[in-house]
């Protein structure tokens, strides 16, 4: 005879689900609007899509800050609060380049806002836990709809990016999948904690199998943050995928990725697994060098912004080798700047869509095409110089702040050589930057009337390109606050 | 109290950005007249500011830190006292009747909007310059308005080059370009005078430097006082830095009356007023001041004699009156080169702007020989420019007169008598070239209907801008008791010896009677129909002054061109050194780029193969260490 089993209410705290909760539901009104009523027009979904995650973002910031709940599987604590903040906002300005003045495939589908708000849940789930089993699960949902989102674009390229995409994630999840197991074989638990402590317990015995664990785990986030040598999916799906999504898939499921990357190898680094910490660096070394020189020799835009996110990636990854409080509160610094200077190019490029490609004929967005904009449309060129000079770190637009923390978080802790390694990669990312801005600014134009750059331009594009320039270029006001919050979060939740 | 700083400050700002927003349209009417009811806004605040400085109440704000870094500590800190409250008056009532002016005068240029952009961003770095109470905030403002001066100035960039006789100032990019870089040598000195002055008393505060002077080292406190002349030099045009300001007058006519005129070049007056503390400890220093001023004064003087452009004309009056200021600077009589700067403003202003009036009805043609006769047709301006031409000339009981004659009293009374000697003679100069032009514009034959000239008068607001400028230059001598007593609250007073005192009527009179003969003898020369007998122009000195001395030229040959030639060769070895060692790496690494592009096949099974690959080879690694361990 089992015994009942009693569970009060207030234990559950169900409070920390609601943020993931609203996603879920209005992704789920969504549909049912569908059902209800078809051919509904995508900006009545665009803006419920807003709304939903307004009030999401609006539970967030409600959250009291280190709450466990639901048998303490949701863990509420700053780092996740301060990253699920960082999606929602970078989110809520993702969803407005739907409406584009060109038709495009995706668009046309309730199921693909549907989806893409089951995607922020799913991300939201992996960053407010330190259950294996739960972010394992938050994971794949996320990963499942973005897949779909890609395919959705509906063009060769695409469905060819999403099977990439698909195959690759799957042999990541695998990788996952054995990295826990053997982690809950040697302690017998799935939530970081408790592992942490059950490893300190054995003294990290046997110390094989601990690093095949944290091998098969580096696999897997490698692969979700395109770490070297997992990195090679990146471009190809960043080519397939439409320009909007390119770029935030280049924030927003990396965050994520990192929060579980440092729940997860921070404490085995602090503990003094040193083999973990050289791995993670020399990878992270190589993903920044080798995406940096090959973004050199790139000859499409929405490439090379592809290669150079993955440097970036590379870059933050010394963030979490370094694993400092300073360092880890650089990370989201950065990805906070990051995302609006990025969303910002990437939104460039999607307003100069055009339906068929007529400067190349594999790439939208070869250099020719921009070649001379100046002259065509001064303002669009000197916006994107504005996110190409703030991406290579120039100040004082805003991502030079976030290097600049970073580097100075590796100086301080005796990191010089890494320090010089990143200032030095910054250097050369600067060439491929500026590449882009020596061909708007000093090449003759490829062509007279300017439409091609604004082909796919709306109110509502200039506005997220306004938002994002004007973050990018206020930046130097308010980055000391922000930081301040963020390592005050950081400090809270003990990283 | 607080709020009237910031709204006299930044009025002119938010007027700056708001016809900056609507910079690339055509015209907007409502771009001038938002900056200009900005500019009044910011003017009354700045009167009401003086008010209450002559209450003796001063106002000292600090917006915001803006340096902290160790010891550093400079905060945007804003000081309205008796020296400022005198400047921001002088400098927002001369800007709001520019600016309105320029509603007229502008009318018809395509860059309308863009112009008040750069005019009220000019106005505000001019007030940051003169409200700042530090010297970093002083050199923050002393930038801002060179670099407002250098896109005023080059307005009409797209002007082409010609060669210097045609046109001597060659184009305005080429004008406005001078004047920046003959800024930066002179700026370079006032650097290295704020590094000294940081250096030696640990501060850039006024009070905290002037309190501490006078424990610095003799030989610091002169190195001091000669940097900061440098860069003194540099913006109030003294020789050898002084062949800008006339060539600057490519810039529209507005510009030159207030940049070039009435505040900009008289920045160099009052760092030297403003470091009267400094001065005043190495009065050698003050004296080579004096020296060069009365120099420059009749030096530029010399050059307007000849002269037949009306600018340029005025522009070496300026130059000649910055120096009469620089004589009462350096020799100590601070509140009388406050006194000769704020009603040299006005009458200056003035003058300027009559001459655009004339510009404007004779088709922006500035040689004085092809005008003539224009009294009747443009009264107001004619008697506006009498006015101001009288003012300048000194005749009582104009505002020139007491300033400019308390200068002669002050070089008299130094016993400095070669310097009172070359003013006076300078005053007759000065009445003699401003009553040329006035004869030769005004008066005479008609010459212009020859060319097909159409003249006609400005509309009536633009003579009613001008108007409170007239009434100034006329009344603002009156005040001098009044400001006597104002200025010396903070600056040092100036006493004349008893001798002076008792010399001061014929010291008037013998100054008077020389400007009144200048005047006189211009109109009996040039009346009628013009000289009996004319100016020899193939005589070795009217070819020395239309040519400027040749300092241009010989700027040119010694300094420019081997400097262009220094600069070429610095560039081949750049290209060959410097440049073949980046080429190197840089290739090396595109090289590096090239190979790398070969892992990325976007063959799926060969990227899931190069994952598995991956972490076989960490396990593999993994094994390898935990067995070694």
């Amino acid at each position: 005879m089992l015994e009942p089993i009693n569970v009060s209410l207030e234990s559950l705290n169900l409070g920390t689900l609601t943020p993931m909760l609203i996603a879920i539901c209005g992704a789920l009104a969504i549909l049912i609007i569908d059902l209800i009523k078809k051919d509904l027009d995508k900006s009545l979904y665009v803006m419920l899509g807003i709304l939903i995650l307004a009030v999401d973002l609006g539970s967030v910031l409600g959250q009291q800050v280190n709450v466990r709940g639901f048998f303490d599987v949701m863990l509420m604590d700053g780092i996740a609060i301060v990253s699920q903040v960082i999606i929602l906002v970078g989110s809520i300005i993702f969803l407005p380049l739907a409406l584009g003045k060109k038709r495009f495939h995706e668009y046309k589908y309730p199921e693909y806002f549907a989806m893409f708000l089951f995607m922020v849940a799913g991300l939201q789930f992996m960053v407010a836990t330190d259950n294996l089993i739960l972010i394992f699960v938050g994971l794949e949902t996320a990963s499942l709809a973005l897949y779909t989102l890609i395919a959705l674009h509906n063009r060769e390229r695409s469905f060819e990016a999403a099977i990439k995409y698909f195959t690759m994630g799957a042999l990541a999840a695998a990788f996952y999948a054995l990295g826990s197991a053997i982690l809950y074989a040697l302690t017998g638990s799935v939530e970081i904690g408790q592992i942490a402590q059950a490893l300190g317990d054995r003294n990290f015995e046997p110390i094989v199998l601990i690093l095949a664990a944290a091998i098969f785990m580096i696999g897997a986030l490698g692969f979700k943050l395109s770490m070297v040598p997992f990195h090679t999916w990146t471009p190809d799906v960043y080519e397939g995928s439409s320009a909007p999504l390119a770029g935030y898939m280049s924030i927003m499921p990396k965050v994520a990725g990192f929060v579980v990357a440092i729940r997860l190898f921070e404490f085995m680094i602090q503990s003094g697994i040193w083999w973990v910490h050289d791995t993670l660096m020399v990878i992270a070394v190589l993903t920044m060098v080798l995406a940096n020189i090959t973004a050199l020799v790139q000859n499409d835009v929405k490439r090379m912004l592809a290669f150079s996110s993955i440097s970036h990636a590379g870059f933050l990854m010394l963030a979490i080798v370094i694993g400092t409080t300073k360092a880890n509160s650089a990370l989201f610094l950065y990805f906070a700047l990051f995302m609006f200077t990025n969303m910002g190019a990437f939104t460039m490029l999607w307003i100069s869509r055009h339906k068929s490609n007529k400067f190349h004929n594999r790439y939208d967005h070869p250099f020719e095409k921009f070649a001379g904009m100046i002259r065509i449309q001064p303002v669009g060129a000197v916006i994107m110089a504005l996110f190409m000079l703030s991406l290579a770190g120039i100040p004082p637009f805003s991502l030079f702040w976030g290097k600049i923390y970073v580097i100075s978080a590796a100086v301080d802790s005796h990191y010089i050589t890494l320090a010089i390694i990143m200032a030095l990669n910054s250097a050369i990312a600067a060439y491929y930057y500026l590449k882009l801005i020596v061909y708007m600014f000093l090449k003759d134009p490829a062509q007279n009337d300017g439409t091609a750059y604004v082909k796919n331009a709306s109110k509502s594009l200039q506005t997220v390109i306004g938002i994002c320039a004007f973050v990018t270029l206020a930046s130097i006001m308010f980055v000391g606050p922000i930081l301040d919050t963020i390592t005050y979060m950081m400090q809270v939740s003990g990283f | 109290m607080e709020s009237l700083v910031y709204i006299a400050l930044f009025a002119p700002l938010l007027g700056s950005l708001i016809a900056a927003a609507f910079g690339t349209t055509p015209k907007t009417l409502f771009t001038g007249i938002v900056t200009s009811s900005l500019l009044a806004v910011s003017m009354f605040a700045s009167m009401i500011l003086l008010a209450m400085a002559v209450s003796g109440a001063y106002i000292h704000v600090e917006l915001m830190e803006w340096i902290g870094a160790g010891d550093l500590y400079i905060p945007f800190g804003f000081v309205v006292d008796e020296v400022s409250a005198t400047m921001m008056v002088v400098v927002t009532i001369v800007s709001t009747m520019v600016h309105i002016y320029s509603i007229g005068y502008m009318e018809h240029d395509i860059g309308f909007n863009r112009f008040f952009s750069y005019l009220s961003a000019f106005v505000f770095s001019m007030l940051v310059l003169v409200m700042s109470d530090n010297f970093a905030g002083l050199f923050i403002g002393w930038e801002g308005v060179g670099l407002c001066s250098w896109l005023l100035v080059g307005f009409w960039y797209h002007k082409k080059d010609v060669t210097r006789d045609v046109n001597p100032s060659i184009s305005p990019s080429w004008a406005a370009n001078e004047a920046f870089i003959m800024n930066r040598i002179a700026d370079l000195g006032m650097l290295i005078g704020l590094f000294l002055i940081y250096w030696f008393t640990g501060s850039l505060q006024y009070s905290e430097v002037f309190a501490a002077i006078g424990d610095v080292d003799m030989t610091i406190v002169y190195w001091i006082g000669i940097f900061l002349f440098i860069g003194a030099m540099g913006k109030s045009a003294q020789f050898p830095l002084h062949t800008w300001l006339a060539d600057a007058m490519e810039g529209p006519t507005p510009v030159s009356a207030l940049i070039h005129a009435a505040t900009m070049v008289t920045a160099g007056v009052y760092l030297v007023i403003r470091a009267n503390p400094i001065y005043d400890v190495v009065p050698d220093v003050g004296y080579f001041i004096a020296c060069l001023g009365a120099f420059v004064a009749m030096f530029a003087a010399t050059m307007a004699l000849v002269n037949r452009d009306m600018k340029r004309i005025i522009a070496y009056s300026t130059l000649s009156q910055l120096g009469y200021m620089f004589v009462a600077a350096g020799l100590g009589a601070y509140w009388i080169a406050l006194f000769h700067l704020a009603t040299h403003a006005f009458f200056k202003a003035l003058l300027f702007l009559g001459a655009g009036n004339v510009m404007h009805a004779m088709d922006d043609e500035l040689d004085i020989k092809k005008m003539g006769a224009l009294y009747r047709v443009m009264k107001p301006t004619a008697i506006f420019m009498i006015l101001a031409s009288v003012a300048l000339a000194g005749i009582y009981p104009f505002a020139g007169f007491f300033s400019k004659d308390k200068i002669l009293e002050v070089a008299f009374n130094e016993q400095t008598y070669i310097l009172w000697f070359v003013l006076w003679v300078t005053a007759g100069l000065t009445a003699f070239y401003s009553f040329r032009l006035i004869m030769y514009v005004f008066f005479g034959k008609d010459r212009h209907t020859e060319w097909g000239a159409h003249p006609h008068e400005m509309p009536n607001f633009v003579l009613w801008a001008m108007s409170p400028l007239a009434l100034l230059a006329v009344i603002a001598g009156w005040f001098e008791g009044w400001f006597h007593g104002y200025a010396t609250n903070l600056l040092p007073d100036y006493a004349f010896s008893d001798a002076t005192h008792h010399m001061v009527a014929m010291l008037i009179a013998v100054t008077t009677a020389v400007a009144l003969g200048g005047i006189i003898y211009a109109i009996v020369r040039y009346r009628g129909n013009g000289p009996k007998k004319p100016t020899n122009v193939n005589s070795p000195v009217y070819k020395l002054l239309i040519n400027q001395y040749y300092i241009p030229v010989i700027y040119e040959n010694v300094v420019t061109k081997p400097y262009a030639k220094l600069s070429s060769m610095a560039w081949s070895i750049d290209m060959k050194v410097v440049d073949a060692t980046v080429d190197f790496i840089a290739n090396s690494i595109y090289g590096a780029g090239s190979t790398a592009r070969g892992l990325q096949t976007g063959n799926l099974s060969k990227m899931l193969r190069l994952m598995a690959a991956g972490v076989a080879a960490l396990l593999v690694a993994a094994v390898v260490y935990g067995t070694l361990r």
